[in-house]
């Protein structure tokens, strides 16, 4: 991923979520370019980006002190989905999250968001013995 | 993989700290201003990172395949010297691009910007350490009589107008300039950096990976703010036009161009080993890349023109513009333009010719200067170097001076004696004629 992917990328968000929200990409792919521009992933299609994934491996969170690879924000255009994209996306940043040494890759997915959880289980990721918690404030 | 961290001995450790001190006095204002803009990052480290995981064996050339140099007297002597210069005109580069953007940094709008512009200067500072590592570190006396003491003091003695590069010899007009300069300059150090990973000097090698990483970074400062102007330019209420940008495009884009040497050069890089393109096949990339940074901040342009419409539909309108329709009112000439290569060139195969900024020639030398000053920044247009740039086309039109000697001119300032610009002893002088 580059600077030059951020358009690309407010476009599959906007496909996905209705919004078109660049303020919000820019600083979201400001952080991983300067973090480790070698992780976050996307996938293109005739030169054009159909898909993305962002992460980077981090220790010590949630008393997790282990390096861990976290997947944080991933999408693939609607127009290019069941051609393997997201696969290869995964592989991809799994295989960035191996070579900088971390063991186990962690993510969060939406109770009620039935699609993502379905990929994220055929790539997998199995539940771990950790609780997601909240409290409204 | 961590890469390896090396400090200086503490001699040109402290050189380059009271370099710092003279040229970029903002530098202690990172540290107060980390953890409100970078709060997760690691602390800023002034040190030569070393990757660990690069290949021992050379990776093109005519040496394929044979073990890379760990010292120069294991590379031929013709790769030596070629290298030796190569990381001379780095180090230049790195300590000159923290001169410009310390003149403007403090002109920065919006805080983010202002601390962005400092990071990238932080870390060009560490790029410029991780040169003189490379030039302290190993012995260089098969190549060269100068010890490694006088070549640093050398280059932490150039200032704005005495660099190596013409790109580094040119004063900032505004903050717009820090933000195109990252986005077009930094750009070519980005292809430098990557094209110099397959070094057959595994030092130096070793060295690109970090940078490369930081680099990223560097290109994004440049490109977010000119997505945010164009889109606050196409709704009327920013500072920055788009004619703004257009001309600090001309003001750069040649320079860049200029950067990777001579378009018919290159391939003796290549034979040693030292890096894997040539000057014309990396140039061709870099301008297929600038196009797309430009179709990028055009669409968003085009969208906030067309606030009303979806994206499908505005990206078809984009489309038209850029083919050349003018649609409700958004003309092809609204949208940001690369230059043809050829315009305002001083170095390389298209030097001194008069070729417009749309590729148009020009026979009348005061028409093609009046053009060329038409596309450049007002402030720019005042500078010494826009005369010397206009005085040097003239001659070479009427035959009045070789095109060799045009292209090897530039208004330098020679450094007269004395060991830092605080010395009293230190005088600069313009030079008459170049080197």
């Amino acid at each position: 991923m580059n600077e030059l992917d951020i358009e690309g990328i407010c476009r599959i968000d906007e496909r996905i979520t209705g919004r078109y929200r660049p303020d919000v990409w820019e600083q979201r792919t400001a952080y991983y370019l300067r973090r480790d521009p070698d992780s976050s992933q996307v996938a293109e299609i005739d030169g054009r980006v159909v898909g993305f994934m962002l992460g980077e491996v981090r220790g010590g969170e949630f008393g997790l002190e282990e390096p861990t690879g976290w997947v944080e924000f991933f999408g693939v255009d609607p127009s290019a989905r069941e051609k393997g994209v997201g696969r290869r996306l995964i592989e991809a940043l799994l295989g960035h999250f191996r070579s900088k040494g971390a063991h186990v890759a962690r993510t969060m997915v939406a109770s009620g968001d039935k699609e993502i959880a379905s990929f994220i289980a055929a790539m997998g990721f199995v539940p771990a013995p950790v609780t997601a918690l909240e409290k409204r404030l | 993989m961590k890469d390896e961290v090396r400090t200086l001995p503490k001699a040109y450790h402290d050189a380059i700290e009271h370099w710092q001190r003279h040229n970029f006095p903002d530098y202690p204002k990172l540290a107060e201003e980390w953890d409100r803009f970078f709060p997760k990052d690691e602390p800023f480290c002034l040190c030569a990172k070393i990757a660990e995981d690069i290949p021992n064996e050379i990776e093109v050339g005519d040496r394929k395949g044979q073990q890379k140099a760990l010292a120069p007297k294991e590379l031929p002597e013709e790769a030596a010297k070629h290298l030796l210069t190569a990381i001379k005109a780095q180090a230049s580069t790195e300590f000159g691009s923290i001169q410009q953007h310390q003149g403007t940094l403090a002109r920065a709008q919006e805080p983010q910007d202002h601390a962005w512009a400092l990071r990238v200067m932080a870390e060009e500072l560490r790029h410029g350490y991780q040169m003189v590592h490379l030039l302290t570190s190993a012995d260089w006396s098969p190549v060269t009589d100068t010890k490694a003491a006088d070549m640093v003091e050398e280059i932490l003695s150039m200032q704005t107008g005495s660099h190596v590069l013409a790109a580094f010899n040119l004063e900032y007009d505004s903050f717009l300039d820090n933000v195109v300069f990252a986005a077009f300059i930094d750009r070519v150090g980005k292809y430098q950096l990557t094209m110099q990973k397959i070094s057959a000097y595994k030092p130096y090698a070793s060295s690109m990976p970090p940078m490369l990483r930081e680099e990223a970074f560097h290109l994004a400062a440049g490109v977010i703010p000119l997505r945010r102007w164009v889109e606050a330019a196409a709704r009327g209420d920013g500072y920055i036009t788009i004619s703004d940008i257009q001309k600090a495009i001309g003001k750069w884009f040649g320079r860049g161009l200029e950067m990777f040497g001579d378009e018919r050069g290159g391939q003796t890089n290549v034979k040693y080993g030292l890096k894997d393109m040539a000057n014309r096949e990396a140039q061709d990339m870099y301008i297929d890349e600038l196009q797309r940074m430009l179709d990028d901040l055009n669409e968003r342009y085009v969208r906030a023109r067309f606030a009303g419409v979806g994206r499908d539909e505005a990206e078809k309108r984009f489309t038209r513009i850029k083919a050349g329709e003018t649609v409700d009112g958004v003309r092809p000439e609204d949208l940001l333009r690369l230059p043809d290569r050829r315009f305002f060139r001083r170095r390389g195969e298209f030097a001194y010719q008069m070729v417009g900024a749309h590729g148009e020639a020009f026979t009348d030398v005061e028409k093609y200067i009046a053009h060329v000053l038409a596309n450049l920044p007002e402030a720019y247009r005042a500078s010494i170097d826009v005369k010397h740039w206009a005085d040097l086309q003239r001659k070479v039109t009427r035959g009045e001076m070789p095109l060799k000697e045009a292209i090897n001119s530039m208004p330098r300032l020679a450094r007269m004696g004395g060991g830092c610009p605080c010395a009293k002893s230190v005088r600069w002088v313009q030079e008459s004629s170049a080197s």
